[in-house]
């Protein structure tokens, strides 16, 4: 009985497998490309398992002109556009979630229509814009674009954990003498942390990721530039040294990896409940 | 109007705070210096020549600061046009003959017809100067020139006993090629997508890429002409592993020669000092011949590249930025960047510059014989932008139908060039 | 994360969810309008205004003018009405992206709704170990940024060291053997939906499968006791419980795939030969590498007017859930 059972579930397992291989095998080709030697990188044989390890690509990546600095400049710009998105959404969300007014659907619809913003095709309006207001060259203007690409999202996966908080709660507290932004704060803000973690993931992976902009809107102050647009500038410069390409890359993704692997099980729950709600 | 200055405020406040933090300003100096910001293009200086220049430049003009920045060639085109349209773009940048057209009829250019006789313009290379005329007016300084030749290993031609002064024409060259392109060794490493070999061989027929006629332009790589140099350019890339779908940079084909066994490459002189510095051991090896021709007379057709320094009109300090192009396009620095990077100057009354050079001779020997660029139209831009001649190269060498793939390319070059007017 | 997942079960099935939501503007009622929504939602409003829609309406008046790089430098041109629509509908090119576009929209969202239920079905099969490997593997591929893995696999399908080439030529395909496969349109094409559904797959599924847990246990025991098999179970319970996530989760990816920008970008620049070429693509060809940014934003245009057609349906879904609340 059992082992009919287990027979039964094999094709189940296998599948499984093939799914984790295929999910994880660029991943782990690029890393194990990193460590490798490039007489080993670039041969008609490759080794799936790197028989000798190297740290040189990554000492050439990091020694590249100015990665310590446009690592720095890439954490400032995302974490500062995550943020002020955070604060912005929280209070729409929590007007859209628990308070009854005029025009809470126009404002919905507004926030889902912006939700679908053609991103790429505004490039050349917002040279214009950032040109006109003296904002070209700046770091700041790339913070308030990735803020907005990422605000509506927010907003929806946040009003949807709001929802499922039950406001009796807050009542609750209010009774025992909290003010409406104590009770907020003391009971509805901890509850809300897997949601304000799955929004502020996606918002990190976005603006980390955002490489037309910073292409197009940083132009003279090279000392501006974000870890995407060196990336690309890498691969021209080293050319076929994928080994080097593939440290670099490495680099790049390591923190969105870190992150959502660490805060995994919030991303899973929480996009589902910002789905359900749409 | 109250709505949006509220806007307005709501974003500088915000900005403000952030900014704190943000960028650094560098075009303040802080002892009363001006900074003049510099473009130039990747491999058009050596770090070296760069340091030396810099630092003259600087003793001799103390209230300028030099600030030159070294771009990629990829993308560059985007950038550019991001600087020209900027309020605060660099004072000088260094761009393609090619593209000199669409900037100078942009008005993003500042005219520097009043400078012309004072730098010596009279005896300026035509194909650098004029694509930077737009009616009249003259809107970029010429830089510097060059063209390709065959860089070749010695030792390689000496062990199948071959000797290159007398390769003249193309049936000797594939011959030798041939004969090389055995074993361990690659006749020629030619990647599928080095258009400007292309572009000498199209010429060697009497073909081009398009035509001109009652102002509109028409693609014309379905000539019979235009199909024969590439019919010749598939014979020669066949003689090597060169890959079809890529062009020289990458991989970076000195390196493809210092690392392997490759007899031949098409390049600009300038190429073997970077096969050397990437493989010391080829110190003394390598020679260069002019790409042969069609008959033993004529070396073959080659395009004759080149850039030249403009400055944007949204310059904040054209007097510096002017400073900064009369030396660097001076006759001193122009024979010293012959000298360094085997390029051709300017003027060619500094062709004596190269003399001594083996591989500017050779260089020599194409460019002022059979030299031709590519046409002077702003819609030219777009067709290198948008790799049109690449994509035709590589769908004949894999295979594609040769007839049915130039009358589409023809068909795309035509499209981009009557699209930019 | 019980308690995480407890309250997004909830939530699923929660029918007292009315009950609750309409009743907080209380010190306003009908009397005087209560200002601290209109606060609340300020900043979200402005920002949009300023950032969003000020912006379009820039693209939406440079689509009616005639603004090429000369325009852009200047800052004045001309307004010339509809002409640059009418170029770009009369362009047989134009039609033969918009087609490719939905073609490769198509052949994604197929491909990755398939996959992911698939994975989702199998993921909540799993045993607790196995389950928390793949649902691991499925974040770790969702959380590689798009450049890099854009980046990856490049070097993935690299023609002469490309780990693809060499298991397929060890596979006994020699034709494989150095194979150019950016160079071929098919093959580009199919590289570009390849690498598209490998970033995608992970999000629908983890969020299907999210949907999948929160179908009651009790549902699906009630129903084998009356003897239904698994494929009845799948068809009269489980599909009608994930519908509206599997709408929503299809609508998502439709947007997704129809700005598919960068990946693209950065592998072909939509080369060779067009092949790559879809709107987004298309529309920055023509405004960043041909300078005609008017063309360009004409483009972006008709490429915002065609995903609000096909939106529709995400607005209806979206607004009965809307009515629910």
């Amino acid at each position: 009985m059992n082992r009919s059972f287990r027979l039964r579930r094999l094709p189940l397992y296998a599948a499984a497998a093939v799914t984790v291989t295929l999910c994880l095998f660029p991943v782990y080709w690029m890393m194990s490309t990193a460590f490798k030697p490039t007489r080993d990188i670039q041969t008609d044989t490759p080794q799936l398992l790197p028989t000798t390890w190297t740290f040189d690509h990554f000492r050439t990546a990091v020694q590249a002109d100015g990665f310590a600095l446009f690592w720095r400049n890439s954490i400032l710009v995302t974490v500062s556009a995550v943020l002020l998105a955070l604060l912005v959404a929280l209070g729409a969300a929590f007007a859209v979630a628990r308070l009854r007014w005029r025009g809470r659907r126009q404002f919905i619809l507004m926030i889902f229509i912006a939700q679908m913003a053609p991103w790429e095709s505004l490039i050349i309006p917002m040279y214009i814009i950032s040109r006109d207001t003296g904002m070209l060259d700046r770091l700041p203007i790339l913070t308030l674009i990735y803020f907005m690409i990422t605000l509506p999202f927010t907003v929806v996966v946040l009003r949807g954990f709001l929802a499922t908080i039950p406001p009796e709660l807050e009542e609750s507290a209010r009774v025992d003498g909290c003010t409406h932004l104590g009770a907020f704060r003391r009971v509805v803000f901890p509850l809300l942390a897997p949601g304000l973690m799955a929004t502020s993931m996606f918002g990190f992976i976005t603006a980390w990721n955002e490489f037309a902009y910073a292409n197009f809107l940083i132009i003279k102050d090279q000392d501006s530039r974000t870890l995407p647009v060196w990336l690309s500038s890498f691969q021209n410069t080293f050319g076929t040294d994928w080994g080097a390409t593939m440290a670099a890359s490495t680099l790049f993704a390591l923190p969105a990896l870190a992150i959502f692997l660490l805060l995994q099980r919030h991303v899973t729950s929480g996009f589902a409940s910002g789905a359900v709600k749409g | 109007m109250r709505f949006r200055s509220i806007v307005g405020a709501t974003a500088l406040t915000l900005t403000a705070a952030l900014s704190a933090c943000g960028s650094t300003d560098s075009s303040a100096g802080s002892d009363g210096k001006t900074t003049v910001d510099v473009w130039l293009m990747r491999d058009s200086v050596s770090s070296e020549f760069q340091q030396k220049f810099e630092a003259d430049f600087e003793a001799d003009h103390p209230d300028i600061d030099a600030n030159i920045q070294i771009q990629e060639w990829d993308g560059i085109g985007e950038k550019v046009v991001a600087a020209l349209a900027s309020n605060d773009a660099p004072d000088v940048i260094e761009v393609g003959n090619t593209q000199a057209a669409q900037y100078a009829a942009s008005g993003g250019l500042r005219d520097l017809s009043d400078k012309v006789a004072e730098l010596g313009g009279e005896d300026w290379l035509d194909g650098l100067a004029e694509p930077a005329n737009h009616e009249g007016a003259q809107y970029g300084v010429p830089y510097y020139a060059a063209s390709r030749v065959v860089v070749y290993r010695k030792d390689l031609f000496e062990a199948k006993g071959i000797d290159a002064s007398t390769i003249k024409t193309r049936e000797q060259w594939i011959d030798a090629t041939t004969t090389l392109n055995s074993g361990g060794t690659q006749g020629i490493y030619l990647p599928g997508q080095n258009w400007h070999v292309l572009a000498g061989f199209i010429w060697d027929e009497g073909g081009t890429f398009a035509v001109q006629s009652g102002g509109q332009w028409e693609g014309a790589l379905d000539s019979p002409e235009a199909m024969s140099g590439m019919a010749f350019y598939q014979e020669l890339q066949a003689l090597g592993q060169g890959p079809r779908d890529s062009d020289v940079a990458s991989p970076p084909q000195t390196d493809v020669m210092a690392q392997g066994e490759v007899a031949q490459i098409i390049a600009a002189p300038g190429a073997a000092d970077l096969v050397v510095e990437a493989n010391p051991e080829l110190e003394g090896k390598l020679g260069f011949f002019p790409i042969p021709g069609k008959t033993a007379d004529t070396p073959g057709a080659v395009f004759v590249g080149g850039s030249v320094l403009v400055i944007p009109t949204a310059s904040s300090d054209p007097d510096a930025a002017t400073t900064f192009i009369k030396e660097l396009a001076g006759d001193e620095w122009q024979r010293e960047l012959a000298a360094t990077m085997s390029y051709v100057p300017n003027k060619t009354t500094l062709v004596d510059a190269v003399e001594d050079d083996p591989g500017a001779a050779a260089m020599a020997v194409g460019a002022s014989q059979n030299g031709h660029t590519t046409p002077i139209a702003p819609g030219w831009a777009t067709v290198e932008s948008e790799n049109l001649v690449h994509d035709y190269m590589t769908a004949v060498l894999t295979g594609g139908d040769p007839a049915q793939e130039a009358a589409s390319a023809s068909e795309a070059i035509s499209r981009a060039m009557n699209s930019a007017s | 994360m019980t308690a995480v997942q407890e309250r997004t079960a909830d939530t699923g099935r929660t029918p007292g969810r009315d009950r609750r939501t309409w009743r907080s503007g209380r010190s306003g009622g009908r009397r005087r309008p209560n200002p601290w929504p209109y606060v609340l939602i300020a900043p979200a409003v402005l920002g949009t205004a300023y950032l969003l829609v000020y912006p379009l309406l820039r693209a939406l008046i440079i689509s009616m003018q005639d603004f090429k790089l000369e325009q852009l430098i200047s800052g004045d041109a001309e307004f010339v009405g509809l002409r640059n629509y009418q170029e770009l509908l009369t362009d047989s090119r134009f039609w033969d992206v918009v087609g490719r576009t939905f073609v490769f929209m198509a052949i994604n969202v197929v491909l990755i709704m398939a996959i992911s239920s698939l994975v989702a079905l199998m993921t909540e099969r799993l045993g607790r170990i196995w389950r928390a490997l793949v649902l691991s593997a499925l974040v770790l591929a969702w959380a590689m940024p798009v450049l890099a893995a854009t980046t990856v696999f490049q070097w993935l399908f690299h023609s002469e060291f490309g780990v693809v080439n060499w298991a397929l030529t060890g596979l006994g395909l020699e034709s494989f053997d150095r194979y150019p496969w950016l160079a071929n349109g098919t093959a580009a094409f199919a590289i570009l939906v390849l690498l598209v559904v490998w970033q995608s797959v992970p999000f629908a599924a983890i969020t299907l499968y999210s949907a999948l847990t929160t179908v009651p246990g009790d549902l699906y025991e009630a129903a084998r006791l009356d003897g239904a098999g698994a494929w009845r179970i799948v068809r009269y319970i489980t599909l009608p419980m994930v519908r509206p996530i599997f709408m929503l989760v299809t609508s998502l990816e439709v947007i997704w795939t129809f700005k598919a920008f960068v990946q693209i970008w950065v592998m072909t620049q939509g080369g060779p030969d067009d092949a790559t070429t879809i709107l987004p693509v298309y529309a920055v060809q023509r405004a960043l590498s041909s300078q005609q940014y008017d063309l360009g934003a004409a483009a972006s245009m008709i490429t915002v007017l065609l995903i609000s057609g096909v939106l529709v349906f995400y607005f209806r879904q979206m607004f009965r859930q809307e009515a629910e609340l």
